[in-house]
């Protein structure tokens, strides 16, 4: 007996008995499920992390000042702390090994105004370098450069969300821009950035499509903080050249950083890359719990085959004894079950695998998780089925099969 | 000689005892014979029918069919002389319930490996012979006994078979139909088919050119029938 006769009889097995053959499927089709579901999801919040914190540079220590009263603040000056400063960052620059760059970059919230339009922005004045360091790109125009950096220009770059409530469909390249008392010409626009949700370490979450930025020299001249006691700028991201070297390096930052500030401990140090690393830990024993879960109904499953199956076989002990008793060798009644089996977990297998996809494109529709399905899982999740089949189906088979063809005749 | 059996015994094992079923039956069949089998309930024929039908083997002694000695037989090699030299026809008729007449006398040529449209075709020739080519597309629940029992000697034809093996065919039948069926028996007979029938009913057992009767698990005896139905009409 050939393969197509098998798969012609378990088929015709299956449409016969449609009912029963759809509850012994729903663990099999609950399991793929479940498999894809998770993983999709698992998928989408690791993507969703990553893509949060490459924004931050996966290269980068970032370290920024604590936010202070201005109580607080006065005390750090009186123990001699002049907060970060310039001369930080080009210390550790300087001094530690591996530091490819460092950006220093000072910051006010302040009021932005164009004609009758005017918007509440963080004002972020930077050195050229920080656009190497993170991945900021200029949509139109350009991003600060050097030349605008020495000459100290009054120049700056918009980030989309300003630029859109400022200008709204005006072309704001060229045109002037009023912050504080200052004009200041917009040379570029950023693209749209993704916004944080989340805070991340010791970093607020913000949106910084509502960043203003503008070359450091000028804003140093034309800025002046309203308290003054603030320090000279708010945060350095420091690029190292390999991310094996982040916890080193930020040890020494730390120590540079101690002597500077005469041991006040006045900024924040955040490794975005550990963070990531750290949140993937966590998310990999909530994943492998997940994984379980979903392996152990699919597990559960496979028993509920094998269960119908060899009441299958009891109830089928009769055809049993006439397909012997017309030449039928024990090899042809085995794979007749568990070709039978197989075609149950297979067709569980591909139902179970529509659901999963389903199930995860729901997730997306209805919620703000993100999910990502994983080609390989729908593998995963099938070829697990249809081994599961071929396993939990082989013990009735071998039990159909070495059924006495004289006493499964007689059967009743 | 199609059928010799020389000293065969069958025991059965019953926890510790050994009951014995068959013992010491010496027994030939030629080619084309007509046989019957008789005994009363526990006699020991079905246990013989069964030896002969391959489905189960002696403790001792040889069974030889066409020469071959089937004691000696493994699983597989039974498996085939089913399919190959005997025809079933058993008095429950013993088809699938879910399948139409077509696909169940087609059956055995699917364990021959016998490729789809030669099979239909050797399907429908036998179909034909017992007079059923109008009923070929039901399935047994749309069918009478009588047509039951003829797609059963359908099936037992398909594979040209070297016996056909009858166990009470008319067993499950009203009078008429079973002399229907016997009458169809007596031309397979004529046609040169060996058929082999197993019964406890004496008239029955007179369409058979050959009575052999058993009882206590031996032969009592074996005659040849002078008045066989066959000739009293």
């Amino acid at each position: 007996m050939d393969y197509k006769e098998n798969i012609r009889l378990a088929l015709r097995g299956l449409v016969d008995h449609k009912f029963r053959s759809f509850l012994t499927m729903l663990g099999i089709i609950f399991g793929v499920a479940s498999v894809i579901t998770m993983l999709s999801i698992g998928e989408g919040a690791k993507r969703q992390a990553i893509a949060k914190y490459q924004d931050l540079g996966v290269n980068n220590i970032i370290v920024r000042e604590k936010k202070f009263t201005d109580q607080e603040l006065e005390e750090v000056r009186i123990k001699f702390s002049q907060g970060l400063s310039i001369q930080d960052a080009n210390t550790i620059k300087e001094i530690i090994p591996g530091v490819l760059r460092t950006a220093p970059q000072a910051e006010i919230n302040t009021e932005v105004k164009y004609t009758d339009k005017s918007s509440k922005s963080n004002i972020i004045g930077i050195t050229p370098d920080f656009a190497k360091m993170l991945n900021f790109t200029a949509e139109k125009g350009e991003f600060i450069s050097e030349e605008h950096y020495k000459k100290n220009q009054k120049v700056c770059v918009l980030g989309a969300g300003v630029a859109a409530s400022l200008f709204k469909n005006e072309n704001p390249l060229g045109k002037m821009v009023k912050i504080n008392d200052q004009w200041l010409e917009v040379v570029g626009i950023l693209k749209s950035k993704t916004v944080f949700t989340e805070t991340v370490g010791e970093l607020a979450s913000r949106d910084l499509n509502t960043d203003i930025y503008v070359p450091l020299t000028t804003f140093l001249k034309r800025f002046s903080p309203e308290n003054t006691l603030t320090s000279e700028i708010q945060q350095i991201t420091i690029q190292v050249d390999n991310s094996s070297r982040l916890k080193e390096t930020s040890t020494l930052v730390e120590s540079i950083l101690q002597r500077h500030h005469f041991n006040n401990n006045d900024y924040d140090i955040v490794i975005p890359y550990e963070l990531l690393r750290q949140e993937e830990k966590e998310r990999q024993i909530y994943n492998f719990l997940l994984g379980a879960i979903a392996a152990i109904s699919l597990l559960v499953g496979g028993i509920g085959i094998m269960n119908i199956m060899l009441a299958t076989v009891l109830e089928r002990t009769r055809e049993i004894g006439i397909r012997r008793s017309i030449g039928a060798r024990k090899s042809d009644i085995m794979s007749q079950f568990v070709s039978e089996a197989v075609a149950l977990s297979i067709t569980g297998g591909i139902i179970g695998v529509l659901l999963g996809v389903g199930l995860s494109l729901s997730v997306t529709l209805f919620t703000d998780i993100q999910v990502f399905i994983q080609p390989y899982s729908i593998f995963l999740a099938f070829g697990f089925s249809v081994l599961v089949g071929i396993s939990f189906g082989y013990l009735p088979a071998k039990n159909a099969a070495n059924l006495k063809p004289v006493d499964s005749l007689r059967y009743e | 000689m199609l059928i010799e059996i020389k000293n065969l015994n069958k025991d059965y094992v019953m926890g510790e005892v050994s009951v014995p079923a068959l013992i010491d039956i010496n027994l030939n069949i030629e080619q084309n014979e007509y046989v019957s089998i008789m005994g009363p309930s526990g006699s020991g024929k079905s246990t013989l029918m069964n030896i002969l039908g391959c489905l189960d083997t002696p403790t001792s002694g040889s069974f030889r069919f066409r020469d071959v000695d089937v004691s000696t037989l493994n699983d597989d090699a039974l498996s085939a002389m089913r399919n190959k030299e005997i025809g079933f026809i058993f008095q429950n008729f013993n088809l699938l319930p879910k399948v139409n007449a077509i696909q169940n006398v087609e059956m055995p040529l699917i364990y021959a490996g016998i490729k789809a449209d030669e099979r239909k075709k050797r399907a429908i020739e036998a179909l034909d012979r017992v007079g059923l080519t109008d009923r070929m597309h039901h399935k047994p629940s749309e069918l009478s006994g009588g047509q039951r029992q003829r797609v059963a000697i359908a099936r037992a034809l398909v594979s040209k078979p070297g016996i056909l093996l009858a166990d009470e065919p008319t067993g499950a039948l009203d009078s008429k139909t079973g002399v229907d069926i016997m009458r169809l028996f007596d031309e397979l007979h004529a046609e040169g088919n060996t058929i082999i029938l197993i019964t406890h009913e004496h008239e029955i057992a007179n369409y058979a050119h050959r009575s052999i009767f058993i009882k206590d698990g031996s032969i009592y005896w074996d005659k040849m029938n002078e008045n066989t139905s066959e000739n009293k009409r």
